[in-house]
């Protein structure tokens, strides 16, 4: 069998690997192995997409990102995972899970998340910020005092932005669709709100590189000393603790990301999950491998003591409970708020990016930017 | 006249100064101090504004870790080849092994089918000349990303995904016009009657193309392989969609550059990837400094006339 | 002459030289179906490769698109959407100003390059090499260098230059710039290397004797040198026009579009691959193609006048 997926756990060496082996010794009739895949998300989904739509039948397993559910099934290129879907759901986070459903149906098995975290520098913050204003102040102030900016994430004109853009509005109290994406709930007032906030914090706490940085941009600066707090997923903490050269080396701490409200925590849902290709020759054993990738305790374990990926099986955040990293990560994952995963999200994601950048960096009305997005999204109700 | 080793010649000018001149290659130089020195500084610079990113390139491959790898000093350490390592352990050689084949293969049959018809159409009788290169410079101009899908499926029913031949065939087809219009201008700076002194000596048309007017396009064609060399080596939508991965079979250098990736979800390994920018800049280098010597070989028409 | 050979060839034809009492012993092709065999195979190659999909492109843009599915045949309705679209516009107007910035820069540095590679001095081999560094740099590289570079984090040219925090990629207007400048350090040795060929065509002796009637410097490269590299600096200018309009990864790297840099090439491949909508994208490559061999157009008349009028008459 061939699992396609992508990105540096997938080389020789990463966790991917030792996952498939781990299949692999268990079903010597039946053994997987990896097509690696670029890094970028983006170039991941156009290999995969070179092969679906030629029904080529090269890959069985599919490594999907959460936001390509509802795309991939819309054009076929999945079988469907109903008749497993009870066992899955029984052990997986319902956030992750959810990522996985389109159309009421299962169609990707969940493998690992993800979900943005609040860093931030000890030595100069005593208790975490509970909302984005205050946090805002606590950044300037330390900032000020130290010489460094005073928060970083990400900005850029691409999916991430839109990611950093939705924890401020979800954390405003706001919604995109309702429940299964028949209706708009996209509040234009809440929307104005966080981009008029943001187009503030550019002048404000935001570290001068904040609109050209992706993930890498931002750690770097926090991981430079350059940053006060940092918005980042968990991957920056192994990196940043290691990192003794680092002036956050030994004086950095995780934490929720803060909302408006002060109540509670809003993280959007990253992550990955396992589907099975409709053109495989293999299915059934595929579905059993994407089957026990989501439910099986070794595999999902592996996935967070090897690589530091957030697993998607509830049970391995209890035993885990030490680890800082995993610990926080079961207290956020509970509320982290997945995106659509609608067909139409690229086109809703490029959209928002198009017309909310702008808007934040005072190239455009924050309103009118978010009256855009809200006729784009009530046009895609109709399909 | 121009085989002759460069004699200096002294000249009095009006200014009552002597200089020194040297013919070299057809092309005559004069020098004063002032001017020596302003070219020096002149070349400085240019040498600066070249090779400084790649000094750059060179630097940060060397670099060691997080910390120096994004300092903006170049000279933070600590300094060490792991990367290059790195890089090698991941099939490096068979990418440069697949480029090198591949950008060879466009080369030579671009070259060889390109001057045929660059010669043709500068110096044979042909109907709708202009028709005819038109339609030679709209084959190179259609965007290629859009022609990707549809070649990708004939290219598939073909079993020609991830061979060298699935990869050089395009490139030579949409390197040619480029090739032709190069080869074009040589073709036509050649006087016209040595076809005629050809032809009076009994040499045939092809003849006449093939020991005449050839080997005085030399420079020309040294310019055009140089280009179409480099092209194809770093090509990367038609490499990236028809020969993605696998090393071992066609994967190209610019694709397995691009597919390098950190230790981590997200990380940029810029230090692998400088290395291998290094790695692979070096050989086109040496290859560009031997093929530069062609190109101005200096001969050309001048000894031809007389 | 009268056509006295019996070839061996049925095709041939004595040619229309001088040939005289010789011609009897002429064997070959004759020029002219010379000419046809010495085309035959790049228009034939080109032919196979290029022509199907352009076909397949234009016949798609034809069909309405939901996303992957087709919806039925529109007609030219994607042609319409395209070109009432500002966004389509805004890249049109951000593709003219790059390429013309690029290529006049291009065109000038290259010119000076050439004029220094063609002359003689120590270290000629190393400076001609050291030159076309920039341009054999794999482009996905390069980009990704001048991005590092221009980003406020880590601020290398910031730090260089003493800039502080300025933001070369956030903010309006600079951004062209720092993608025209990459895109210029990166393929000035193009043209270099082109007119450097080209130079090579210019016979010494007609510096001689402009030399002998006291032509000063300037004179000679004016009234000389250009007229002489005409034709090279036509197709320098052809291939570098052509080729800024359809640039991808400088400016989709550095600033993923952003501030105004969406060139025609992002916006194809936003339609193509990104947010696939076959018949759209594949409308918006016809425009694109029309537009960029629009312009070519224009050069290879221009050029077509220079190289190819000499021999039309033999026809």
């Amino acid at each position: 069998m061939v699992w396609a997926i992508g990105g540096s756990e997938a080389q020789v060496g990463g966790v991917h690997q030792t996952v498939a082996e781990m299949w692999s010794e268990a079903n010597p009739d039946n053994p997987i192995r990896i097509e690696i895949l670029p890094e970028a998300a983006d170039e991941q989904r156009e290999q995969q997409a070179l092969d679906l739509q030629a029904e080529a039948g090269g890959f069985d397993v599919l490594g999907v990102d959460v936001i390509w559910t509802g795309e991939y099934s819309e054009n076929e290129w999945l079988e469907s995972l109903e008749d497993i879907r009870g066992d899955i759901e029984a052990v997986t986070l319902p956030g992750p899970f959810e990522t996985g459903i389109w159309g009421g149906e299962l169609w990707a098995a969940p493998y690992n998340s993800n979900a943005g975290f609040l860093y931030y520098r000890t030595d100069l913050i005593d208790t975490p910020p509970t909302t984005w204003e205050e946090l805002c102040q606590m950044a300037e102030e330390a900032g000020g005092a130290e010489g460094i900016a005073g928060f970083v994430g990400q900005g850029a004109q691409y999916e991430g932005f839109v990611v950093n853009w939705l924890e401020y509005y979800w954390g405003l109290g706001g919604e995109l669709y309702n429940e299964d994406q028949s209706e708009v709930l996209f509040d234009v007032d809440l929307a104005t709100q966080a981009t008029e906030f943001m187009a503030d914090a550019v002048n404000g706490c935001y570290a001068p590189g904040f609109n050209t940085a992706m993930e890498e941009e931002a750690r770097n600066e926090f991981q430079g000393g350059n940053a006060v707090f940092m918005r980042n997923w968990p991957y920056a903490y192994s990196l940043i603790q290691e990192d003794t050269g680092s002036p956050a080396n030994e004086s950095f701490d995780i934490a929720p990301l803060p909302t408006f409200t002060g109540q509670g925590t809003i993280s959007a849902l990253g992550g990955f999950n396992n589907a099975v290709s409709a053109f495989s020759n293999n299915t059934e054993a595929a579905k059993e491998f994407v089957l026990w990738a989501a439910t099986d305790p070794e595999v999902q374990s592996t996935l967070a003591t090897e690589a530091s990926l957030p697993p998607t099986m509830a049970s391995v955040y209890d035993d885990l409970a030490d680890d800082p990293v995993m610990s926080l990560l079961g207290e956020v994952l509970s509320e982290a708020k997945p995106r659509p995963p609608a067909p139409q999200w690229n086109e809703i994601s490029v959209t928002m990016q198009r017309a909310l950048y702008p808007a934040y960096n005072g190239e455009g009305d924050p309103r009118s930017a978010a009256e855009e997005v809200l006729a784009f999204l009530e046009g895609t109700v109709g399909n | 006249m121009s085989d002759t080793a460069p004699a200096p010649v002294e000249e009095v000018t009006r200014r009552g100064q002597a200089r020194k001149n040297r013919r070299q290659g057809g092309v005559v130089e004069q020098r004063s101090t002032l001017q020596v020195w302003g070219k020096s500084a002149l070349l400085g610079v240019i040498l600066l504004w070249c090779l400084f990113p790649f000094f750059w390139l060179i630097m940060t491959s060397l670099k060691m870790g997080d910390r120096a790898l994004n300092s903006p000093n170049l000279f933070q350490g600590p300094f060490g080849l792991q990367n290059y390592e790195a890089v090698f352990g991941q099939n490096f050689h068979l990418n440069l092994r697949n480029s090198f084949v591949i950008a060879g293969a466009t080369t030579i049959i671009c070259i060889v089918v390109g001057s045929l018809t660059a010669y043709a159409i500068a110096r044979l009788p042909l109907k709708r000349k202009i028709l005819l290169l038109s339609g030679v410079l709209a084959v190179s101009l259609f965007p290629p990303v859009a022609l990707v899908p549809p070649l990708y499926e004939l290219w598939r029913n073909l079993g020609l995904l991830n061979t060298w031949e699935g990869l050089y065939i395009p490139y030579t087809a949409f390197t040619l016009p480029l090739t032709i219009f190069i080869l074009m201008t040589f073709y036509a700076s050649i006087p016209k009657d040595l076809e005629e002194a050809a032809r009076v000596d009994g040499a045939t048309p092809f003849q006449a193309f093939l020991r005449v007017i050839l080997p005085l396009a030399a420079p020309g064609v040294f310019a055009a392989a140089i280009i179409i060399f480099v092209l194809s080596w770093n090509e990367f939508l038609l490499a990236n969609t028809f020969a993605p991965r696998n090393a071992e079979i066609a994967q190209t250098v610019p694709v397995a550059i691009a597919a390098f990736t950190g230790a981590v979800p997200f990380q940029r390994p810029i230090g692998t990837i400088t290395a291998a920018c290094v790695i692979v800049t070096i050989p086109m280098i040496i290859i560009a400094l031997i093929f530069q010597k062609r190109i101005v070989a200096g001969l050309t028409a001048g000894s031809v006339k007389g | 002459m009268a056509d006295t050979q019996i070839a061996p060839e049925p095709g041939t034809r004595a040619g229309a030289g001088p040939g005289g009492p010789r011609a009897a012993r002429r064997k070959g092709l004759s020029e002219r179906a010379l000419a046809r065999v010495f085309v035959a195979p790049s228009v034939l190659l080109m032919a196979l490769v290029a022509l199907f999909p352009v076909i397949w492109a234009i016949v798609i843009s034809l069909f309405l698109y939901t996303r992957r599915q087709q919806t039925g045949f529109g007609g030219l309705e994607n042609y319409t959407d395209a070109l009432t679209s500002g966004r389509f516009w805004d890249s049109v107007w951000f593709t003219f100003v790059f390429t013309v910035s690029s290529v006049t820069f291009e065109f000038l540095i290259g010119l000076g390059f050439a004029l220094l590679m063609n002359q003689a001095f120590r270290g000629r081999g190393i400076t001609r090499a050291a030159i076309l560094v920039p341009w054999v740099i794999p482009t996905v590289i390069a980009a990704q260098m001048w991005f590092f570079m221009f980003n406020v984090t880590p601020g290398f040219i910031n730090n260089l230059l003493g800039l502080g925090n300025f933001n070369w990629l956030g903010q309006p207007g600079w951004p062209i710039f720092a993608v025209v400048f990459a895109d210029v350090w990166k393929t000035a040795p193009f043209v270099a290397l082109l007119l450097l060929a080209g130079l090579q065509t210019i016979p010494g002796d007609v510096y001689e004797s402009a030399r002998v009637d006291n032509a000063g410097m300037f004179q000679r490269f004016w009234f000389i040198t250009m007229p002489l590299l005409k034709p090279a600096i036509l197709v320098a200018l052809l291939f570098r026009t052509v080729d800024a309009l359809r640039v991808y990864d400088l400016p989709a790297v550095m600033t993923q579009g952003a501030f105004g840099t969406e060139s025609l090439a992002i916006l194809v491949r936003e339609f193509v691959v990104r947010t696939p909508n076959p018949g759209f994208g594949a409308a918006l490559s016809t425009l694109t193609f029309i537009l960029v061999l629009g312009i070519g157009m224009i050069f290879v008349t221009l050029l077509g006048r220079d190289l190819v009028i000499g021999t039309e008459g033999e026809e």
